[in-house]
């Protein structure tokens, strides 16, 4: 069997792994690397379960090769921040009850993280249109758009 | 399921890439993957090798070209979708992107890589038809112009062949003053049940130019020439309107599947090509 | 926004510490840092892989199975057909601990000569790797000889249509005959007639059905599964033919459930190859195997016929549904079973004629759906209502108004409802949330529309349903919570804690809630039926009480009151009024462990006991109780292209009394979404019984762009029969959501879509119709 060597950062920690070039990022994280915070839903890229953000834009790890991430910085829910130092995003999700089951949780999360990147104080609608590539099926997103907002409110409080 | 085996080769720069193709007939370009992925990891195809062109640089441009655009093969969807020269210049395209994708699967896929992947609901297509557009194909045997209209030749099908790669597009300037885009879908960012791009010119009253262009009613982007007709030589006031959608109805053969049966289709086609007319023509004022 | 009304002659005797607040829950941390995991995120050493070969004909004769190549393939540990496992089936009857069971209700475990569906597994195979899993199966040789197959319930029941299985392709009847329908038609000034179409629905949980399952030291078979229902350790042992305490089922926090998690999934498969095998395996379902991997909502064809007096009283309804059961029987019989009893919905009416049947298709089987039959009954009686308003040209509020069932008056099934029905309470409200319509504009029309429902909470009385639950004080005054119950996401688990420490003055972080294992944590029963905090909540309410009781007694002792002047809140125990006499709960803890007094409390909590409904008048108890409330919309539709948008969308529901508000609108949120899906452009379509939308792109739930935000206003009667007068939220949240919005679309396009979904292309035809008519 063919594999190639790649060298990928996840989280911050330098990973050198031989792969498959078949091997989906999300099964290297989730299977080579046991980074089982990402999920998968689908694997046809619709639910956006398994959003991670990849040289600092979201990508679904689900359509995309472990060797296309060769030298790539990854960055999985686990390392937006802990349950002692939770990241805003986190927070709010946890604060204004942003999730039920969870399993749409940590692509929501990337997914805001990034757009909260780009535009700091979003509307309602440019929430919305964001994580319109995030199915969930328990919330209704309301509490989700809600976390998102509160989210941007802590982060800009907490400002650079 | 997960994908099929395959060869992976990654490419360190065009010619790489080119040289590659020759010497693998059964490859296939691998660029954002986003849909070439999906279809993978579903099994719909198995292709034996992929050539990966994310790492060539300085293909990702979006530049000017004399009044119109070049876009490289590696632009992303978002880079093109947030362009300030696309939405200056081809503003149709900028229109079309609203209805194109979710933000995520933006970030990863390109223009070029949608373009040969011809979904015939791919909105894209029908910008490129309607806007005139000219798509660069290279080969180690040279380079091909081939006219949007000429490039979409069925369902995933197009004119680029085997040993070929779409190396740029280039958006002409805007040779028309209206511009619409509208569609159909059931849910929004998704495949779309009908397409209409319509670019109109105007002059005293009178249109002079018209593209009416459909896409996911057919098995690719075309231009409805009766429905041009209809608008050409005259006003676009509501008989034109009227004959223009009919005539657009009756030029397309849509299929049935399970987003929608023909019969919509062809309504929808109606009702996308009044609405784009109607609002072209008051672009052009 | 909510707003939360209350029974003002209740208000004054309550005063809750930790109950009735928006407390964060206790499993979002670990979820939202990716710690939790999910029942797929559990490996062992030496694992094995599985993977299911499905049919692909939905009717047919399997003429030919050759494994031979399959099982010679390096890496394949097992592979097992029909002929491996003698005449083994497993229960699809309704799971959980009373262990009823039916004739002719269980499908055969992998199939032995014939195809019923589309899917229906073939063999399993168990590997090394799962892409030797995935070898295997392609290696696998199998010849299905196409028979005659029958996918639409009403060709299914005439004479000579092909057999699904038995007699014929009836499942199951029920009726209601109550007062004189003839006389009650008799009497009607106008007579109303309507057929309504629903859906099948696919639940789309997030999480794809998987498992792992491992054989222990002492023989017995450990299943971790994502799942709503750990008590199928029981049938799973049937089919294995093991003893019950042989077989050991451990949930995780599951990735949503909606009923499809009810039934068995893969847990069977999993335990037949770690029995077979020795070594662990774990089944993981790709979307595309989900789809085909769990029952469906049932579709149901409701016909209505209604008789009204001028002034818009109803005075007789007949109604005759039938649901189509698809290819296997699972929990047909009780869906019908809902829907009979929820026929006439939250309105009295004393002459009724309700005739429902399940019949059995070759399409994919159907079973549990948030709703149950009673969602689907919902949908038709609520159109019927404005209906009925239109024919009349009466105001479609008042019209209900002069129908509505009122708190003390008995239902369709002669049962009076234990608690108040506050239905017309609730419609008044969500109407009035609407505010001020939005204009129509060209070809864009608005319109309004209401629904209003009943829907039970907890089991079948003659289910004879109980739950368990264990409640304990550390030595340093932390509290443990011990429960069978699995959590799908609702919050199920922080509930029961916010209950024990309610009772208990403690708070929230202070306690660990240990759930969903079939051999440790006291069995809860199913999280089904919108009951678990019923029953559960019930049932760790009891625990608390008692523990408390003994805590309170021996507090007294130490002040020199009686026990009922003792109060406990914020780790404190006291006597009420006298802020001197004063100790922490922990000392209180060391005194009782010192003296051997018991720091632990189990109990159980037992519904209503009944009996089966009397065969020929459906005339008895169902459930325990209902909830009611009403769900109001405004959409706008683009005529021209048929597409609709909900613009607003208003919910009033009285669940009782809320344990946690944050989470009471976490369902009404959501099961606007899951309505709103089923009412416009959720569709299972099938070409001979062959699922042709069998992935997200295809099978379409509503985005974050097509939702409006959903305004909750919840009541609280305190009423219920549940913790505290709490009635459930769980499935009443979903019921009159479509119905609200197939009625706001008939008001803006002035025709109605007699069929869900309504999507554009259903839309167009109607307004053609209309035209051309």
């Amino acid at each position: 069997m063919e594999r190639e060597t790649i060298s990928v950062t996840v989280n911050g920690r330098a990973y050198e792994r031989a792969v498959e070039p078949r091997r989906l990022l999300s099964d290297f994280l989730r299977e080579d690397l046991r980074l089982t915070g990402t999920h998968v839903g689908c694997e046809h890229g619709v639910c956006g379960s398994c959003t991670v953000m990849m040289d600092g834009v979201t990508a679904r790890s689900c359509l995309t090769f472990a060797v296309m991430a060769d030298g790539a910085e990854i960055e999985t829910i686990e390392g937006l921040g802990s349950v002692e130092a939770m990241h805003p995003v986190q927070q709010a999700f946890w604060e204004k009850h942003g999730l039920q089951c969870g399993f749409c949780t940590p692509g929501m999360l990337m997914t805001a993280v990034e757009l909260l990147k780009a535009n700091p104080d979003p509307s309602v609608d440019d929430i919305r249109d964001a994580i319109s590539g995030n199915l969930c099926r328990c919330t209704g997103y309301q509490t989700i758009v809600e976390s998102i907002q509160y989210a941007a409110k802590l982060m800009r409080e907490d400002g650079p | 399921m997960k994908p099929a085996r395959f060869r992976y080769l990654r490419a360190a720069s065009v010619n790489d890439a080119l040289q590659a193709l020759a010497e693998n007939p059964d490859a296939q370009i691998l660029a954002g993957g986003q849909s070439l992925i999906a279809m993978m990891n579903l099994r719909l195809v198995k292709p034996a090798c992929l050539i990966d062109i994310n790492r060539i640089s300085n293909i990702g441009y979006i530049d000017e070209d004399g009044d119109g655009v070049a876009i490289g093969a590696l632009a992303r969807h978002n880079d093109v979708k947030h362009s300030p020269l696309i939405r200056e210049r081809c503003p149709l395209l900028t229109e079309a992107y609203e209805s194109i994708a979710h933000h995520t699967v933006r970030n990863r896929g390109t223009l070029g890589g949608n373009l040969c992947h011809a979904d015939p609901s791919s909105e894209t297509p029908a910008v490129m038809v309607a806007t005139g557009a000219t798509l660069m194909l290279q080969s180690l045997r040279g380079q091909r112009e081939v006219g949007a209209e000429d490039f979409f030749l069925g369902t995933y099908e197009t004119a680029r062949r085997q040993d070929e790669m779409l190396t740029e597009i280039r958006l002409p300037g805007r040779r028309t003053d209206g511009w619409a885009f509208a569609e159909i879908s059931n849910r929004h960012g998704d495949f779309a049940i009908a397409v209409i791009a319509t670019t109109l010119r105007i002059e005293d009253g009178r249109c002079e130019a018209a593209r009416v262009v459909a896409s996911g009613v057919g098995e690719h982007a075309a231009r409805l020439e009766p429905a041009e007709e209809a608008l050409i030589g005259g006003p676009i006031d509501d008989a034109r309107l009227d004959a223009a959608a009919a005539a657009a109805a009756g030029a397309v053969d849509p299929h049935s599947d399970s987003h929608a049966d023909a019969a919509y289709r062809r309504d929808a086609i109606a009702a996308l090509t009044r609405r784009t007319v109607r609002r072209a023509a008051a672009r052009c004022d | 926004m909510t707003h939360t009304d209350m029974d003002p002659g209740t208000l004054a005797n309550v005063q809750f510490r930790q109950v009735g607040k928006p407390l964060t829950r206790t499993d979002a941390p670990g979820k939202v840092t990716g710690r939790t995991p999910y029942a797929g995120d559990y490996v062992m050493p030496n694992m094995l892989h599985m993977r299911v070969l499905r049919a692909d004909i939905a009717s047919a004769r399997l003429v030919r199975l050759d494994v031979s190549k399959a099982r010679a393939l390096t890496g394949v540990a097992c592979v097992l057909t029909a002929d491996d496992l003698a005449d083994r089936t497993a229960a699809t009857d309704i799971p959980g601990q009373t262990g009823q069971k039916r004739l002719d209700t269980d499908q055969p475990i992998l199939v032995r000569d014939r195809v019923r569906y589309f899917g229906e597994p073939l063999a399993l195979i168990a590997a090394e790797t799962r892409d030797i899993a995935d070898h295997a199966a392609e290696l696998i040789e199998f010849e299905l000889e196409p028979i005659p197959g029958v996918y639409d319930t009403l060709e299914a029941l005439k004479p000579g249509a092909p057999l699904v299985y038995g007699r014929d392709n009836i499942v199951a009847e029920r009726k209601i005959r109550k007062g004189d329908v003839e006389a009650g038609f008799a009497r009607a000034d106008l007579i109303v007639e309507n057929t309504y179409r629903t859906p099948f629905q696919e639940h789309a949980f997030l999480e794809p059905e998987v498992g792992l399952a491992w054989v222990d030291e002492n023989d017995v078979v450990n299943i971790r599964v994502s799942t709503q229902v750990i008590e199928h350790f029981r049938p799973i042992a049937d089919a294995l033919g093991v003893p019950h305490n042989k077989v050991r089922v451990r949930g995780a926090l599951v990735g949503g459930g909606f009923g499809g998690k009810e039934d068995l999934t893969v847990e069977v498969y999993l335990a037949l190859l770690a029995k077979q095998t020795g070594r662990p395996v774990r089944l993981e379902y790709s979307r595309e195997d989900s789809f085909v991997g769990h029952g469906k909502r049932h579709p149901f064809i409701l016909t209505y016929r209604t008789g009204v007096t001028k002034e818009g009283k109803i005075t007789a309804l007949d109604v005759n549904m039938i649901a189509d059961a698809g290819a296997y029987v699972f929990l047909s019989p009780y869906v019908i079973l809902y829907a009979l009893v929820a026929a006439p919905g939250p309105y009295r009416v004393d002459n009724l004629n309700v005739f429902a049947k399940a019949v059995a298709t070759n399409n994919m089987y159907t079973s549990a759906f948030r709703g149950f039959g009673a969602l689907q009954a919902c949908a038709a009686y609520e159109q019927q209502m404005d209906e009925i308003a239109n024919t009349l040209s009466i105001d479609r509020l008042k019209l209900r108004r002069r129908n509505f069932l009122k708190t003390g008056e008995p239902m369709s099934t002669g049962f009076v409802p234990p608690s108040a029905i506050w239905t017309e309470q609730c419609a008044e409200k969500a109407w009035a949330g609407l505010g001020e319509p939005t204009a129509s504009d060209g070809p864009i029309r608005t319109g309004r529309g209401l629904a209003c429902y009943q829907q039970s909470y907890g089991r079948l009385t003659f289910l004879h349903d109980t739950s368990e639950a264990w409640v304990g004080v550390e030595m340093d005054g932390t509290v443990v919570v011990r429960s069978g119950v699995t959590d799908i996401g609702a919050g199920q688990i922080s509930a029961l804690g916010q209950i024990a420490v309610e009772v208990l003055g403690v708070t929230l972080d202070n306690v660990v809630i240990y759930n969903s294992d079939s051999a440790v944590t006291p069995l809860a029963g199913t999280t089904t039926a919108t009951r678990a905090l019923y029953m559960t909540g019930n049932a760790a309410k009891q625990a608390a009480e008692g523990l408390r009781a003994r805590l309170a007694e021996r507090a007294a002792q130490e002040f020199g009151v009686t026990p009922d002047e003792i109060d406990m809140a914020f780790n404190e125990v006291f006597v009420i009024d006298r802020p001197e006499k004063t100790m922490p709960l922990v000392d209180l803890v060391r005194t009782c462990a010192a003296e051997g007094i018991h720091r632990s409390e189990l109990a159980i909590f037992r519904a209503p006991f009944g009996d089966f409904l009397d065969p020929e008048t459906g005339q008895g108890q169902a459930h325990p109780d209902y909830a009611y409330g009403a769900h109001a919309v405004e959409v706008s539709v683009d005529v021209e292209t048929g597409e609709v948008e909900v613009l607003k969308s208003v919910a009033a529901h009285d669940v009782g009394q809320c344990i946690n508000p944050a989470a009471v609108e976490g369902q009404i949120q959501g099961g606007a979404q899951n309505g709103q899906g089923y009412a416009l452009s959720e569709e299972m379509l099938y070409e001979e019984g062959r699922l042709v939308t069998p992935s997200f792109s295809e099978y379409l739930m509503p985005t974050a762009m097509d939702m409006p935000n959903v305004e909750c206003i919840i009541l609280e009667s305190r009423s219920g029969v549940g913790p505290f007068g709490a009635k459930g939220i769980g499935e009443p949240a979903m019921t009159a959501v479509a119905p609200a919005i197939a009625n706001a679309v008939a008001d803006a396009i002035g025709v109605r879509v007699f069929e869900m979904p309504i999507t554009p292309e259903r839309v167009v035809t109607a307004l053609q119709q209309r035209d051309a008519s």
